[in-house]
């Protein structure tokens, strides 16, 4: 594709997503939809993080559910029992949870591929133990609610003059659209910290450990640092996700299915949308999101049996039939996918170099 | 551009996906008041029809004594797991379903002061997933525009909407779960069902095993949550004063529900009586294992695995297990011919799906919900929001209503929220796979509320 075409097509892309990211999501949506798409988006966040680990550094985890609800449980504790106001928890969360991620980023050098799987699939189990033991949440139980007032819209915006503060309120005065503002804020700017990752020294190093270790080693790669900062960082990225979960959901919980399920659809959001891409996994994490929406609410499937409650029951398979017939048409992931598609363009008309007719002359 | 046959079939599909995705495409915007977080300080508080017990509407969103009933329907959502590893608790939505489908065919709707109004359900799946459920009751509150909850199923999904229905000022009536958290009174929108309440389960247990054997040795096999808590706190609080000794407690995870080492364990102790704070599955497989040990306890075994599904799986094993149910068992000869089993059994074959089983608890259970769901909304004066709850915090004199137990009435008193207080012991036949009734109707009005730890109920 020629650089115009390639620039035309980017401002295109642009321009829209600003009017559909910045606008329509918020604005032209019912509450229950908004928050969807803010649920998107925090996925999408949990996936990119995981792709730094997962996608460029080949360190498979799927113990990512324990990471997110660290950050959910930090935030809502925060909020709920030491009366904090909830932004200020976000940063304490990815702090926190880049430092427990470096911490479980040592003792996994040590294994590699499957059994570092099952370490990290040991976390994702060990963790709900830890929050029964240790949670003091509500009813006995250790989920940690939290109430309206505790995630409401703080009006910060009263400090601005009137018309832009009546513009922010409208904008942005319900707490669904609060709420999808914040994850979308922070998305981009994630996003943008994995961008500039990977086109630095340290992304580079990250691919280089993740493809062959001992070349890596000699040109004089520090194996342990980039491993164990891969770690800290996707950490970093799910315990942010978490927090910003407690925004949509008002609590923490953690339950071993539910922590795994968790781990598995970051990981599945990451191979669906592109492993080793900027943008894949968010894009996964939109089409995971989302399908198991629709499936979940699919009403025409109750027709099929005389009994909608059986319906119900096949939607996690039929979830599962329609990823995998995404994985068989597009292995590396939609955006792997759609590079080779644009590539397959590129040389299709440098081939064939339009004929000379009589017509257009 | 010709494309290949492969490469267009990739693209077909991709857009497939695509489609689906983007068929979430909105639906447009209401931003009125009622969606809005904080909402205005809109109430006085109003004094409410029954006696004794205001709800205060002051911190209400949307004031609850203007929401009324328009048209000629009333619109009721829940939500439960009918998917997953609970799923078995759907089973809850078909009994229910059954008894508004019969209500509003036959009877014409329920009737408030006078006028008939029919009743509609909306159900969603949570997958018994906390989250989800406060997705879908927020999702049921401001998109479907429900009047308000009826019989929410578990505890953390219904501790999970606890908050926001209290911010709503939303009913959210008959929450299906015995927890002692349904007393607190700080949370007045949320009505517990009528399951007897874990600890007063207890109560029946004990008063039972002084009976037997004043001195007996107690092991304890329970789920590792909240659920299981309620058990076993409520237990060593109750023999504290008496000769009974818990000589092992053990406990399960839910999510698993293996119990075979732990079972192990316990029988090594040759325990008299074994008592199972546990549910589902985890019911049955532990009756088992207790079976193949050779152990011969005086067993005790939570009211939730009541079902003819869970006792099959126990088959012989389950032979003398004690339990509680403030319900008819539908296996029980005893009631064959009573006039409310027999219209449940026959209504249930007319309006439930073809593969019900009637002998199902489950089931049976949600009948009976149903059917005090229409015996509430019967006695509300005000059809708003805020009589209806009012008219939940009131009730009183409740029986005679689909499968509960002949002679018992239920009632919420000023202190004691709990409805489920009048029951029976019971004790399970294998031979003839039904719960006998084993001893004494058991009429504790108040007990939930005195003999449960504190800490249960206002935690």
């Amino acid at each position: 594709m020629s650089p115009r075409v390639r620039l035309v097509v980017a401002l295109v892309a642009a321009v829209a997503g600003v009017y559909v990211f910045g606008y329509w999501v918020a604005q032209q949506n019912a509450p229950s939809d908004v928050r969807l798409f803010t649920q998107a988006l925090y996925v999408g966040i949990a996936a990119t993080g995981l792709n730094i680990l997962t996608g460029y550094n080949g360190q498979v985890s799927i113990g990512h559910g324990a990471f997110f609800g660290l950050g959910a449980y930090t935030s809502a504790i925060l909020v709920s029992e030491h009366g904090w106001n909830f932004v200020p928890t976000i940063p304490v969360a990815m702090a926190l949870c880049f430092v427990v991620g470096a911490l479980i980023g040592f003792p996994a050098l040590r294994v590699k591929g499957l059994y570092l799987a099952l370490v990290t699939l040991g976390l994702a189990v060990l963790f709900p133990d830890l929050t029964d033991r240790f949670v003091n949440g509500t009813g006995g139980t250790n989920l940690v609610t939290l109430r309206g007032a505790e995630v409401a819209v703080p009006d910060w915006y009263v400090w601005f003059p009137d018309p832009i503060a009546d513009f922010f309120d409208e904008w942005v005065g319900a707490q669904d659209q609060w709420a999808y503002y914040l994850t979308l804020v922070l998305a981009l700017v994630l996003l943008l910290g994995v961008f500039l990752i990977a086109r630095s020294r340290f992304g580079r190093s990250l691919i280089a450990v993740r493809d062959h270790e001992a070349a890596a080693e000699t040109v004089g790669i520090d194996l342990a640092r980039v491993k164990v900062t891969a770690f800290a960082l996707s950490a970093l990225y799910a315990g942010t996700a978490g927090s910003l979960s407690v925004l949509v959901n008002r609590l923490a919980n953690a339950g071993k299915v539910e922590t795994f399920q968790l781990s598995i659809e970051f990981l599945v959001a990451v191979v669906v949308g592109g492993a080793a891409t900027v943008f894949g996994p968010m894009l996964g994490a939109f089409i995971v999101v989302f399908l198991r929406d629709r499936i979940d609410n699919q009403d025409s499937l109750s027709d099929l049996f005389s009994d909608p409650n059986r319906a119900k029951l096949l939607s996690p398979a039929l979830f599962g039939i329609a990823l995998i017939i995404l994985m068989y048409v597009l292995p590396d992931g939609i955006v792997g996918g759609s590079r080779r598609l644009v590539r397959r363009l590129g040389r299709r008309s440098r081939r064939a170099p339009a004929p000379a007719s009589p017509l257009t002359s | 551009m010709r494309l290949r046959r492969a490469t267009r079939y990739r693209f077909l599909a991709l857009t497939a996906v695509l489609a689906l995705v983007l068929a979430a495409c909105g639906d447009g915007r209401d931003d009125d008041d009622s969606s809005a977080g904080g909402g205005d300080d809109n109430g006085e508080s109003e004094d409410g029809a029954g006696d004794g017990f205001e709800i205060d509407t002051v911190n209400c969103g949307v004031d609850p004594g203007t929401v009324e009933i328009t048209g000629g329907t009333i619109k009721f959502g829940t939500s439960l797991p009918q998917s997953g590893t609970y799923a078995a608790f759907s089973s809850i939505l078909r009994g229910q379903q059954a008894y508004i489908d019969y209500l509003n065919a036959e009877k014409g709707g329920v009737d408030i002061g006078g006028t008939k109004y029919q009743i509609e359900l909306v159900a969603k799946d949570d997958a018994y997933a906390a989250e989800q459920t406060f997705s879908n009751v927020q999702s049921l509150v401001d998109d479907d525009d429900v009047f308000g909850l009826f019989n929410v199923v578990g505890t953390k999904n219904n501790l999970a909407i606890r908050d926001y229905v209290n911010e709503t000022c939303v009913p959210n009536l008959l929450a299906a779960t015995g927890s002692p958290a349904w007393g607190n009174p700080e949370y007045p929108w949320l009505l517990g069902t009528f399951l007897v309440p874990y600890p007063l389960e207890m109560v029946a247990f004990v008063d039972y095993l002084e009976n037997q054997k004043a001195d007996a040795t107690i092991a304890v096999l329970r789920a590792d949550d909240d659920f299981g808590q309620s058990y076993s706190e409520t237990l060593k609080a109750l023999i504290a004063d008496t000769e009974l000794t818990i000589v092992d407690e053990q406990g399960y995870d839910p999510e698993t529900g293996e119990v075979a080492s732990q079972v192990t364990s316990l029988a090594a102790t040759n325990a008299d009586a074994f008592v199972l704070g546990a549910t589902l599955l985890a019911c049955p497989t532990a009756l088992n294992e207790v079976a193949a040990s050779g152990w011969q306890p005086i067993t005790y075994m939570s009211g939730t695995c009541t079902s003819k599904t869970l006792m099959t799986i126990a088959g012989a094993s389950g032979d003398a297990v004690l339990s509680v149910t403030p319900l008819m068992d539908p296996n029980d000869p005893q009631w064959a011919d009573n006039d409310a089993m027999v219209l449940y059994k026959e209504k249930v074959a007319q309006y439930a799906p073809a593969d019900t089983d009637v002998g199902n608890g489950i089931v049976a259970y949600g009948w009976t919900a149903a059917a005090a769901l229409e015996e509430l909304l019967s006695r509300v004066e005000d059809p708003t929001r805020l009589g209806v709850m009012q008219a939940a915090r009131t009730l009183s004199d409740v029986s005679g209503i689909g499968l509960q137990l002949p002679d018992s009435t239920w009632s919420v008193g000023e202190d004691d929220w709990f409805l489920g207080e009048n029951f029976d012991l019971v004790q399970y036949v294998a031979a003839d796979g039904f719960f006998m009734v084993a001893g004494e109707r058991l009429d504790l009005p108040g007990e939930t509320e005195e003999i449960t730890p504190e800490n249960l109920i206002n935690g």
